[in-house]
C-alpha cells in the first residue's frame, strides 16, 4: 500500500512537472515555438541567382569577415533544443500549421506534386504514411535545422561545430575557407565555409543529398544550398535564443529562393538533470518498417526482423556482451507471437 | 482511495511519456490514434534507448496465460526534460498507463498521451478527439476506462 500511495504522489509531481513544461506550440509549424517573441524569416538584401552569389555579397558586406581569437569568439557552450521557426510559413498558406493547405507556385511543379501528396496523407490520413529516417538515414540538411533533440554549437576561431544528436548530426563549418568536395560527390551534410561578422556567424552549405525537411514538408534535390546567419540574441524575460535566418537555393525544387527563421533555446532541464548526449542507436534499435501495404510498421519481439536494442552482440557466447548490463532482462515473446512470426 | 493511486499512476504516464509525434524519426501510421486504452502489467524491460523508447510488458490474458505487450515511448532527451530516466520503470514493477495500439491487432502500441494537456492523446495532427480538458481517462475504449476507473 505504501508504494502504491508513492506511486501516486509521483505520479502527481510528475503530471505537475510536465503541466509545467514549456513545450508550447504558440508559433505555426513551430517545435518548441513560443519561446521568445515571434520569429520572423528576413528575406536576403536583394535577389541573388545562387548561394555562392549570396555568400560573397555577405562576406563582401563584412569587409572580409570577423578574425575571432579563442578569447573573442562568442560562445554558444551547454545544451540547446529547438525553439520555433517558421518553416510551415514558407510552404503552407493561411490559415497555415496544420489546418493550411500546400502554397503553390513556392516549389517547382514536380515537387509540389510531391509534396501535395504528402500533405494529403498528413491531413488525411493523419500521418505521411513512412519516413525515410525510419531506416535509420541521417536527418541531412535541411531537416538539422529543424529536428528537435539535443543541440551544441561549439565556436573556435577556425571552426564550428554545429552539432545535433539526432542522428547525429554534426555540421562543420570552416571559417574562412572556400568550398571542397574531394569525394566527387555530394553527402548528407555536405560542405560548409562561414565567417563572423560581428557576433553573426554567416554560412554557405553545399553539395548536400536530396533529403526533406521533415516527413510532413517539401523534399529537397541534389542542388539544394543555403546561406544561413547564426546569431545569439537575448530578450526581456531573461530569454537567450540562437536565431538562424537562412535562405535556401534549390533549381530543382524551388521556384525562386525560400527564407526561414528558426530558433534553439537553452536545454536548461536536460543541464539541470545533468544529461550527456548519448550516441544514436537507430541501426541496433528501430524496429519500423516499411511494409507491404506501403506503411510503417514495427516488428515485435519474436518476430522475423526484430531489432533487441539492449539484447547481446554478435558474441553472445562471451561473457560480458549483453547491452543490458544494469538490469539483464531479456524479451521472451509469448507462443501466440512466436506462431505469428512463422 | 484504490482508484485515486490508481488514476496518479496512469498520471506518470500520461504527464511524463509524452511525445510529440512531429519529433520522430518514423511515421505513426501503424497506431489507431482515435482509440486509447488504459493496461496495467509488469515491467519486463525498460529500454530507454534513442530515438525512441520501448516499455516492455506482461500483461495477463484472461485465461491466466501472459502475453509480452511492446509500447513506443517518447525519445529519451524528451523523457529526461520530465523526469523519466532508465531506472524509472524497473522490471517487475507494475504499471498501469494508456496507450493507442497497433491497427493490426498485434500486441503493442504507443504511449503517448502527455498530448492530453492540448486536450488530445494520441492524434498529433489536425484531427482531435474530443476530450474534455483535465480528464484523464481512455477514449474510444469507455468501458475499459470505467472499468479502470472504478478500480477493478
Amino acid at each position: 500500500m505504501r508504494s502504491v500511495r508513492n506511486l501516486a504522489w509521483a505520479g502527481i509531481g510528475a503530471l505537475t512537472l510536465a503541466m509545467a513544461s514549456p513545450t508550447v506550440h504558440a508559433q505555426r509549424g513551430s517545435f518548441g515555438g513560443g519561446y521568445g517573441p515571434p520569429l520572423k524569416a528576413e528575406k536576403p538584401p536583394r535577389a541573388f541567382a545562387t548561394s555562392d552569389e549570396h555568400y560573397e555579397y555577405l562576406l563582401a558586406q563584412a569587409k572580409g569577415g570577423t578574425r575571432h581569437s579563442l578569447a573573442s569568439v562568442p560562445r554558444w557552450d551547454g545544451l540547446w533544443t529547438t525553439a520555433g521557426n517558421t518553416h510551415l510559413e514558407a510552404f503552407i498558406d493561411s490559415p497555415g500549421g496544420l489546418a493550411g493547405k500546400v502554397r503553390e507556385g513556392v516549389l517547382t511543379p514536380a515537387y509540389e506534386k510531391a509534396y501535395k501528396e504528402r500533405w494529403r496523407q498528413q491531413m488525411e490520413e493523419g500521418q505521411v504514411r513512412y519516413d525515410r529516417l525510419a531506416h535509420c538515414e541521417p536527418p541531412g540538411m535541411p531537416r538539422f535545422l529543424l529536428e528537435p533533440y539535443t543541440h551544441e554549437f561549439i565556436n573556435l576561431p577556425t571552426e564550428s561545430y554545429l552539432i545535433n544528436d539526432f542522428g547525429p548530426s554534426i555540421r562543420r563549418v570552416l571559417i574562412g575557407k572556400k568550398h571542397s568536395n574531394l569525394y566527387g560527390t555530394h553527402s548528407w551534410y555536405g560542405d560548409t565555409i562561414g565567417f563572423w561578422d560581428g557576433d553573426k556567424l554567416v554560412v554557405n552549405s553545399k553539395f548536400l543529398y536530396p533529403a526533406d525537411f521533415t516527413r510532413w514538408s517539401p523534399m529537397t534535390s541534389n542542388q539544394f544550398e543555403s546561406v544561413e546567419i547564426w546569431q545569439l540574441k537575448k530578450y526581456a524575460g531573461n530569454v537567450e535564443r540562437i536565431e538562424v535566418q537562412a535562405t535556401f537555393y534549390d533549381r530543382f525544387a524551388f521556384v525562386k529562393p525560400v527564407s526561414v527563421a528558426y530558433a534553439f533555446r537553452r536545454a536548461v532541464d536536460l543541464e539541470k538533470a545533468d544529461y550527456r548526449v548519448n550516441h544514436w542507436e537507430c541501426e541496433q534499435s528501430t524496429n519500423a518498417y516499411l511494409d507491404e501495404k506501403g506503411v510503417s510498421n514495427f516488428h515485435l519481439p519474436g518476430e522475423k526482423g526484430f531489432n533487441d536494442a539492449r539484447g547481446a552482440t554478435m558474441f553472445p557466447e562471451l561473457p560480458g556482451q549483453t547491452r543490458d548490463p544494469i538490469y539483464n532482462t531479456t524479451l521472451t515473446p509469448t507462443s501466440t507471437q512466436e506462431e505469428r512470426s512463422r | 482511495m484504490i482508484t485515486r493511486f490508481k488514476l496518479a499512476s496512469v498520471a506518470v504516464a500520461a504527464g511524463l511519456l509524452i511525445a510529440a509525434s512531429a519529433e520522430a524519426h518514423h511515421s505513426f501510421a501503424m497506431f489507431d490514434r482515435n482509440t486509447e486504452i488504459v493496461k496495467s502489467g509488469t515491467v519486463v524491460r525498460w529500454a530507454f534507448n534513442n530515438p525512441h523508447s520501448w516499455l516492455y510488458l506482461n500483461v495477463r490474458n484472461p485465461d491466466g496465460t501472459q502475453t509480452l505487450w511492446s509500447f513506443e515511448g517518447a525519445s529519451p532527451t524528451g523523457l529526461i526534460q520530465r523526469g523519466i530516466t532508465g531506472d524509472t520503470f524497473k522490471p517487475g514493477a507494475n504499471v498501469t498507463f494508456m496507450y493507442c495500439p497497433l491497427r493490426d491487432g498485434r500486441p503493442g502500441g504507443a504511449i503517448r498521451v502527455g498530448q492530453a494537456r492540448r486536450r488530445q492523446l494520441c492524434q498529433p495532427g489536425g484531427r482531435r478527439l474530443q476530450r474534455q480538458q483535465g480528464e484523464h481517462h481512455a477514449l474510444g475504449r469507455p468501458a475499459q476506462a470505467g472499468r479502470y476507473f472504478t478500480g477493478e
